[in-house]
């Protein structure tokens, strides 16, 4: 059950002066229960492949595979219906997609959607909310009444509830403060390891593409450039510069060490915390850190 | 929802892009009327000419015409189809109850065709090669006489050109939601009429209170850069009347007293 792309071509408004190709070529594929980032320009593609883990749109040329499901040009929405109560999309500032009266009928959207019944979906809903970790007090209120981190997790809460078995996040943190950006990616990490989730992240945070991801896809107007490791990937800083990608805080810091300085690194640091380990390694033995 | 080709501006340098606005409104306007003055065979021939040639003259492809057409067809045909089945007059061909075919509501029918393809072909010219704020500008400047009789000028043209600035903002946005209940589980295209209705709930609600932030962010924002109001501002975009202008005010003369001589041939 692996996701798997062949040649997926996509292009906006086909046949018309505004025709715009987004998608060229993008063949991968991942495998299950791998959190992949997707990292690339704004405009690079990166948008637009994510919508078709859940065929929302549907490839101009070529296929792809997700979940047993096959999607080509000439799938039907009917078919796709299954599909998108497995792969749970949490758009960027998902907060727009709220409207319901209470956040416990919002929640509850979508299972009764999928035809679950009303008791049995508040009480998956009360689990969500539980799960983004939304203070009980809050889900008789309107979603509208809510902060925007608090609109945020409702929105999570939204998705999570179908219980997909492959979360894709589109830039979920984008405009949080630090303290929800680091509690909502948390939560993916945890949620990810309970429930096994496939996780695909788009991010411009090169942190959380070194923390959390295990392989990253690169993005360039619509083709896509290389699939590595973080490990790989932000070794080559070269490369990188070259793309003008950036480089996680810690492994940027490394490098102007290395080039400043006869300490080489090996492997270069993705987190703080490695950072941390390798120039701990590099202090004589015996000597402490106050003298 | 991309397939809309009407109120879409097509980026180019041809000498109708270059046209002052005004002058592109004004005789938009004055070619829709002048249509009607059509009643005969070389007349509608007179005007397709001079379809063609502003057509010609702008370097935009005919197919893009046809796809404005398109949305609309099932009302023309429809119009068509009236027009044929109950005129009266001239030869009978066919008749039935109080349905009849003549020869007269053939030709009508065709002329009404004509008519429809023509102002639809002029208006998508207009919105394809004159950018949305040059029209609300040139409204604006069109609109200035009615000032003298109170009419709020500066606020409905400030509205015009918000309102256009906004449409495709809003078109991304309606987009987006609606991709984002579709992965919900909405279904936007099946189920009965009811049902869809109840789908677009999900829809108009966010829609609607995203409308009303970006109205207060915007108000808020216009604000803080000092805007207070339309009277004592001066402008960016400033319409120049130039040769051209003049130009195809002419052509459109010609044409008309062509239209006349023909009508009373």
């Amino acid at each position: 059950m692996s996701i798997n792309f062949e040649k997926v071509d996509y292009i906006y408004q086909p046949n018309t002066p505004f025709a715009h190709q987004a998608l060229n070529q993008v063949s991968f594929s991942l495998p299950d229960e791998s959190y992949t980032a997707i990292i690339g320009h704004t405009g690079s593609g990166k948008s637009t492949l994510v919508q078709h883990l859940n065929g929302l749109l549907k490839p101009t040329h070529g296929r792809l595979m997700v979940q047993e499901q096959m999607i080509t040009p000439q799938t039907t929405n009917k078919e796709l219906s299954d599909l998108r109560r497995q792969v749970g999309v949490v758009f960027q500032f998902p907060e727009a997609q709220l409207f319901e009266e209470t956040v416990l009928r919002d929640i509850a959207f979508a299972p009764k959607n999928f035809g679950i019944d009303e008791e049995k979906a508040a009480q998956l809903a009360k689990e969500a909310a539980e799960a983004v970790r939304l203070p009980d007090s809050v889900l008789d209120k309107s979603p509208f009444e809510l902060s925007g981190g608090q609109m945020r997790r409702v929105a999570i809460a939204g998705i999570l509830v179908m219980k997909p078995k492959v979360l894709v996040l589109d830039e979920p943190t984008a405009g949080l403060d630090p303290k929800g950006h680091q509690e909502i990616m948390e939560l993916f990490a945890r949620l990810k390891s309970q429930q096994h989730l496939t996780v695909i992240l788009v991010s411009h945070q090169m942190d959380d593409v070194a923390e959390y991801a295990d392989q990253v896809l690169v993005m360039e107007q619509g083709k896509l450039l290389t699939q590595q490791t973080p490990q790989q990937l932000f070794s080559q800083v070269e490369w990188l510069n070259k793309h003008h990608l950036g480089l996680p805080h810690a492994t940027k810091f490394a490098f102007e060490i290395e080039k400043k300085s006869t300490f080489k690194f090996s492997p270069l640091p993705l987190t703080v915390s490695q950072l941390a380990n390798q120039l701990a390694n590099f202090l004589p033995k015996g000597v402490s850190q106050d003298e | 929802m991309n397939k809309i080709l009407l109120g879409r501006y097509l980026p180019g340098s041809s000498l109708i892009h270059r046209l002052d606005p005004r002058a592109k409104l004004l005789l938009s306007f004055y070619f829709i009327i002048i249509i009607f003055l059509a009643n005969n065979w070389s007349s509608y021939f007179l005007l397709f000419f001079f379809m063609a040639l502003t057509i010609l003259l702008a370097k935009i492809k005919i197919g893009f015409f046809w796809k404005g057409v398109r949305p609309l067809i099932w009302l023309i045909l429809f119009t068509v189809v009236l027009q044929i089945f109950f005129s009266t007059g001239g030869t009978v061909y066919w008749h039935w109850g109080i349905l009849s075919v003549t020869s007269t509501g053939l030709v009508s029918g065709i002329y009404v065709f004509c008519r429809f393809v023509l102002i639809i072909f002029m208006s998508t010219l207009l919105t394809l090669t004159t950018p949305p704020l040059e029209i609300a500008g040139a409204m604006e400047s069109l609109l200035k006489p009615l000032k003298k009789v109170h009419f709020p000028v500066y606020e409905v043209s400030l509205m015009l050109s918000i309102a256009l600035r906004f449409v495709p903002t809003l078109m991304d946005e309606a987009l987006k939601i609606m991709n984002a209940q579709r992965s919900r589980g909405v279904n936007f295209d099946q189920g009965s009429l009811m049902q869809r209705l109840k789908a677009v709930v999900p829809l108009l609600i966010p829609l609607f209170v995203s409308a009303f932030n970006r109205a207060e962010d915007l108000a808020t924002a216009m604000e803080a850069r000092g805007y207070h109001g339309g009277e004592g501002r001066t402008k960016y975009r400033v319409h120049q009347w130039l040769y051209h202008d003049t130009l195809s005010c002419l052509a459109f003369l010609a044409l008309t007293i062509g239209m006349l001589l023909l009508r009373n041939w």
